[in-house]
C-alpha cells in the first residue's frame, strides 16, 4: 500500500514541477503524450492484465474526443456540466466495450485474433464515418470552435486537469493489482478454465477489463478534445490504435506506469525526429518486434531487473505483516441441494457416440465411484455435468430442478464442485494465492471485487481438512504452484475446490500419479470431507484400493454405459465387469 | 435490365476479387493456424512490384517475377526468422506478425513515398455481351480465378497435403516420426500462402489504389471472409468470399460503402459469436 501512494505521490511531484521549471508550452507539450499515455495504459490494462489484445483503443479516444467536443459546444463552458458530461461520455463507452467484449468473449473464438480484428475493424469504420459525415464532424477538417472544459486556457491551468487524471489512473491500475479483482484476473490469465469451475465467468471478466479501458481511454479522448481545441479523424483512426499499442509494448504493459512511459517517451521523440530522421519509425517498429519476441515486459523489464539488484545491494529489513485472517462469509456452494440424477444421458460428438442412455444417481454423503475402461465415457460423464461439453439427450436433476446444460461458470453456484483429471491449478501463481482464490469461490460478490478485506480471507474447510486428515502441507506457502511435484499438485487442487465447501464433490482419477502413501493421504482428505460436509462425491478412479476403501457405490460404466451398479462387492462379483476387465468382453 | 447484367457482373468481379485475396490467407491461417496480420502487407507488396518495375524503367511484363521472387524471399527470411518459432503460439504470432506488418508498411513508405499510386490496366478495352459492356481486364482475372480454384480443388482432392499438413499442425514431433518434414512443408505452405497473396496484390492493383496501408482493408475481409465460411477448405473459403462480397456489394450499392463495411463486420461478429466454426465445417 504504501509504494502506491508513494509511486503515485513522486509522479505527482514530478508533473507539477513541469510548468513552475519548464515552460507552459513544454507542460502543453508533455500533456499531449500524457493523454496519449493514458489511451496507451488502457490498452496495456486489457493487454497485461485481460490477456487480450485491442487492436482498436483509438475507437473509445476518438469517440471521446468527437464526443465531448459536442458536448462542449454545447454547454459553452460549465465546469460542472462539461466534467459530469464526459464522465456520461465515458461510462457510454464503457457500455459499449462491455457489449462488444461479452459477446465476443463468450464464443468459442475468444480473445484471440478474431477479437482483435473485431476492434481493428470498428476503428475502421468510425474512422471512416468521422471522414464521411463531415456535417455531424466536420470530415477531414476537423472539428473545432468550442471552448475548452470549464473555459481553461489549454496552455495554462488545463494542464493540471490532465495530470490530475494521470495520477488517478495510475492510482487505481496499482490498486487494482492489490485487490481481490487483480488476483482474479492474474488466475485468468493463468488458468482460465480452473477459474470458471471456480464460479467466475472469464467472458464477463474480460468485458469489465476492456469497458474499463474503454473508460479510461474514453476520458483521456475528452481532454484531448479541450487540450486540441480540435478534433479530426486521425483521433479515431487505425495508425492511432496501432501506436497505443506500440507504446503499452515498449514502455511494458505488465507494469501501470510502463504504457504511460512508452507514450511520453517514444511519442514525444516521434514528434520531434519523425521529419528530420526518416527511418525513425521503421526503428520503433523494430524496437516493437524485438519487445514482443524477446522482452515481452518491455521497458519496465530493464528497470525492474535494476531496482531489484538496487535492493540486493542495499539490504533492507522488511518485517512481513502478519495480517490477521478474516473468516469469510458463507459460501453459496454449500447451500443444501436434492440429490444429482442423471436421467438418460446422451452424448455424442461428430458420429462418437460417447454416452448412450446413462442413468445415475448419486448418493448423499457418500462416496459413488464410477470406474471403467479408458474411453468408457466416464470423464465425459463429469463434463457433461459441468457444462464443458453439451448433452445432446436426456437431462440432468436436482431433486426437480433441472441442470441440463448448465454453463461451466454457473455450475459452482448449483453447490458442484470439481477437481480435474490432470491437475488443474494456477500456475505462477503462490499457493497461499491458489488458495486465496479458492476462498473468493461461491463467496466472493461482484461488488466485492474491490473489496480490499476480502484479500485476508481463508476459506476455514482447508485448514479443517488438513488438520483432521493429518497432511503436512503448508496452505501459506509462497512457493509458485508450478514447480509442486504432481502428488502436491493433486492435494492442492483438492483443497482448491473444497475451499467453497461444495454439497456435490466430481473427483477426477485423484490418485493418479501417487505414491501408496499419497493415495493414502488423498483417502483421508476424501474421507474427512465427507464427514466434515455430507458431501456427496463422485469419484472417478482406476486404482481399486481406493475405490474400495471409499466407495458406498460403484458403477461400471461401459461403452457409454451403466454395465453394472452396486457395492463394491456386488460389482466385483458381476460377471459382465468381470468379462471387460479380463478383457474377454469387447 | 441493363443494370442488372451489371450488377451481376459486378458481383462476380467482387467474389472473384476477394477470394483471391484471402486465398493467401487461407494457407497460412486456415492451414498452418497462424494469424498472419501482414498478410496485407504482403499483398500490398505484390501491387508495389508495378511500381517498382516502372520506377527502374523495366518492361511492364517483369512485374510478375519480382512479385513471385521478392515476396516470395521476404516470405521466407519471415518465415525463418519469425514464424518458425511460432507455431501453436496464437496470441505471439498474432503480435509479432502485427509488428512484422508495420515494419513493412514502413519500409514502403521509406522506399516510394506515401502518395497513392495509379497502376495502369495491362489490358485495355472492355468486352461487348451486346447488353452491357464490362473491362475485358476484370473478365480475364474472373476467369483466371475461376480456372485457380478449380485446379487447387482438384489437386488439394488428390492430393495427400491437406492431410499431411493436418498432421503437422495437430503434432509436429508425431508428424515428424511418421517421415513428414515439418520443416520444409511449414516453410513451403507459409511461402506459397504469401506468394499468393502477393499475386493477388499484383493482379488487382490496376483495379485499386496502391499506397502503403492498403493491406489493411485485405486483412480484414479475407479474415471475416474465412470465419463466415469456415477454415480449412477451399468450399468454406467460396462461400465466404460470396457471403462478404454479396452483403458489401449490395448493401454499397443500396445504401453506402460505410454500411456495406459495417454489414460485414456485424455479421462477423455475429459469427464469432454464435457460430466460430463458419458455415461450412466438413468436420
Amino acid at each position: 500500500m504504501g509504494s502506491t501512494i508513494l509511486v503515485s505521490l513522486l509522479l505527482l511531484l514530478a508533473l507539477l514541477a513541469v510548468p513552475v521549471f519548464g515552460s507552459s508550452f513544454l507542460a502543453w507539450q508533455l500533456g499531449l503524450f500524457l493523454l496519449y499515455g493514458i489511451a496507451a495504459q488502457g490498452v496495456g490494462l486489457a493487454w497485461g492484465t485481460g490477456g487480450f489484445l485491442p487492436l482498436g483503443n483509438a475507437l473509445f479516444f476518438g469517440g471521446g474526443a468527437y464526443l465531448s467536443a459536442f458536448l462542449l459546444k454545447a454547454t459553452n463552458g460549465n465546469l460542472i456540466l462539461n466534467l459530469g458530461g464526459m464522465i456520461g461520455i465515458a461510462v457510454l463507452l464503457a457500455g459499449l466495450a462491455f457489449g462488444i467484449g461479452f459477446v465476443l468473449f463468450r464464443g468459442k473464438a475468444g480473445s484471440g485474433p478474431s477479437f482483435s480484428l473485431v476492434a481493428l475493424a470498428l476503428v475502421l469504420i468510425f474512422s471512416q464515418l468521422a471522414n464521411t459525415a463531415t456535417g455531424i464532424t466536420g470530415g477531414f477538417n476537423g472539428f473545432a470552435g468550442y471552448s475548452t472544459l470549464g473555459n481553461l486556457d489549454a496552455f495554462g491551468n488545463f494542464y493540471y486537469v490532465i495530470v490530475a487524471l494521470v495520477v488517478l489512473v495510475t492510482l487505481g491500475l496499482m490498486l487494482i493489482q492489490r485487490l481481490p479483482i487483480g488476483l482474479l484476473l492474474r488466475a485468468m490469465v493463468a488458468n482460465e478454465d480452473r477459474l470458471e469451475l471456480l464460479g467466475f465467468a472469464p467472458h464477463r471478466l474480460k468485458a469489465g477489463v476492456f469497458a474499463a479501458s474503454a473508460f479510461i481511454t474514453g476520458l483521456a479522448g475528452g481532454l484531448y478534445a479541450s487540450h486540441q481545441g480540435i478534433v479530426t479523424p486521425q483521433a479515431i483512426g487505425f495508425l492511432l490504435s496501432a501506436e497505443f499499442v506500440i507504446w503499452a509494448a515498449v514502455g511494458g504493459r505488465m507494469h501501470p506506469l510502463g504504457p504511460l512511459l512508452g507514450a511520453v517517451a517514444i511519442g514525444w521523440l516521434s514528434s520531434e525526429l519523425r521529419d528530420s530522421v526518416s527511418w525513425w519509425e521503421l526503428a520503433v517498429a523494430c524496437i516493437f518486434l524485438a519487445v514482443v519476441i524477446l522482452f515481452t515486459k518491455g521497458a519496465f523489464q530493464i528497470i525492474e531487473t535494476v531496482l531489484g539488484l538496487a535492493k540486493r545491494l542495499v539490504p533492507v529489513s522488511r518485517q512481513a505483516k502478519t495480517r490477521a485472517v478474516l473468516t469469510p462469509p458463507q459460501s453459496k456452494a454449500a447451500d443444501p441441494i436434492s440429490t444429482i440424477r442423471f436421467d438418460d444421458i446422451r452424448l455424442r460428438a461428430g458420429s462418437v457416440r460417447i454416452l448412450n442412455g446413462v442413468s445415475l444417481e448419486l448418493i448423499d454423503n457418500g462416496v459413488l465411484a464410477v470406474i471403467g475402461p479408458n474411453g468408457a465415457g466416464k470423464s465425459t460423464l463429469l463434463n457433461a455435468l459441468t457444462g464443458n461439453l453439451s448433452i445432446t439427450g436426456g437431462d440432468v436433476f436436482s431433486g426437480g430442478d433441472r441442470l441440463t446444460n448448465t454453463r461451466p461458470h454457473a455450475v459452482l453456484r448449483r453447490g458442484i464442485g470439481r477437481k480435474m483429471q490432470i491437475p488443474s491449478i494456477f500456475p505462477g501463481l503462490s499457493v497461499a494465492e491458489n488458495l486465496l482464490i479458492a476462498s473468493f469461490a461461491g463467496r466472493l460478490k461482484v461488488w466485492e471485487y474491490v473489496l480490499p478485506q476480502a484479500m485476508r480471507w481463508e476459506s476455514p474447510m482447508v485448514a479443517r481438512l488438513l488438520d483432521s486428515a493429518g497432511l503436512s502441507f503448508d496452505p501459506k506457502a509462497g512457493d509458485d504452484a508450478q514447480i509442486l511435484s504432481q502428488g502436491t499438485k493433486q492435494v492442492l487442487e483438492f483443497l482448491i475446490s473444497t475451499a467453497a465447501e461444495p454439497r456435490v464433490l466430481l473427483l477426477d482419477e485423484p490418485a493418479a500419479g501417487m505414491s501408496p502413501t499419497e493415495s493414502q493421504e488423498m483417502v483421508r482428505l476424501i474421507r474427512s470431507y465427507v464427514e466434515l460436509t455430507g458431501a456427496s462425491i463422485v469419484l472417478i478412479e482406476h486404482d481399486m484400493k481406493v475405490v474400495e476403501a471409499l466407495s458406498e457405490k460403484v458403477a461400471v460404466l461401459h461403452f457409454g454405459e451403466v454395465l453394472a451398479q452396486g457395492t463394491f462387492e456386488e460389482v466385483r462379483a458381476n460377471p459382465d465387469v468381470q468379462d471387460v476387465y479380463a478383457g474377454g468382453h469387447k | 435490365m441493363e443494370s442488372v447484367y451489371l450488377f451481376a457482373l459486378n458481383f462476380t468481379w467482387q467474389i472473384a476479387a476477394l477470394a483471391l485475396l484471402a486465398l493467401g490467407l487461407a494457407m497460412v491461417f486456415g492451414q498452418l493456424k497462424i494469424m498472419n496480420m501482414a498478410h496485407g502487407e504482403f499483398v500490398m507488396m505484390g501491387a508495389y512490384s508495378w511500381v517498382l518495375v516502372a520506377q527502374m524503367g523495366w518492361p511492364l511484363v517483369l512485374a510478375v517475377p519480382v512479385c513471385v521472387l521478392g515476396v516470395g524471399a521476404i516470405a521466407f527470411v519471415v518465415e525463418r526468422v519469425l514464424v518458425r518459432h511460432l507455431y501453436a503460439r496464437p496470441f505471439d504470432s498474432l503480435l509479432a506478425t502485427w509488428a512484422l506488418s508495420i515494419i513493412i508498411r514502413e519500409c514502403v513508405e521509406l522506399s516510394f513515398g506515401r502518395q497513392f499510386y495509379n497502376v495502369p490496366l495491362p489490358l485495355q478495352g472492355s468486352l461487348d455481351f451486346g447488353i452491357v459492356s464490362y473491362p475485358a481486364y476484370r473478365i480475364l482475372v474472373m476467369v483466371c480465378v475461376l480456372a485457380l480454384f478449380a485446379a487447387l480443388w482438384f489437386y488439394y482432392r488428390n492430393s495427400r497435403l491437406g492431410l499431411r499438413l493436418r498432421a503437422m499442425v495437430e503434432n509436429p514431433n508425431l508428424a515428424q516420426a511418421h517421415g513428414i518434414n515439418t520443416t520444409r512443408l511449414s516453410t513451403s505452405v507459409f511461402v506459397l500462402g504469401c506468394v499468393f497473396a502477393g499475386l493477388a496484390g499484383l493482379i488487382l492493383a490496376p483495379t485499386l489504389s496502391v499506397y502503403p496501408s492498403m493491406g489493411i482493408d485485405a486483412l480484414i475481409r479475407s479474415f471475416f471472409a474465412l470465419i463466415i465460411g469456415g477454415l480449412g477448405s477451399l468450399e468454406g473459403l467460396a462461400i465466404g468470399t460470396t457471403i462478404v462480397s454479396g452483403m458489401q456489394s449490395g448493401l454499397s450499392a443500396l445504401f453506402s460503402q460505410t454500411v456495406g463495411y459495417l454489414g460485414v463486420l456485424v455479421l462477423a461478429v455475429i459469427f464469432i459469436w454464435r457460430r466460430p466454426s463458419g458455415l461450412y465445417n466438413p468436420r
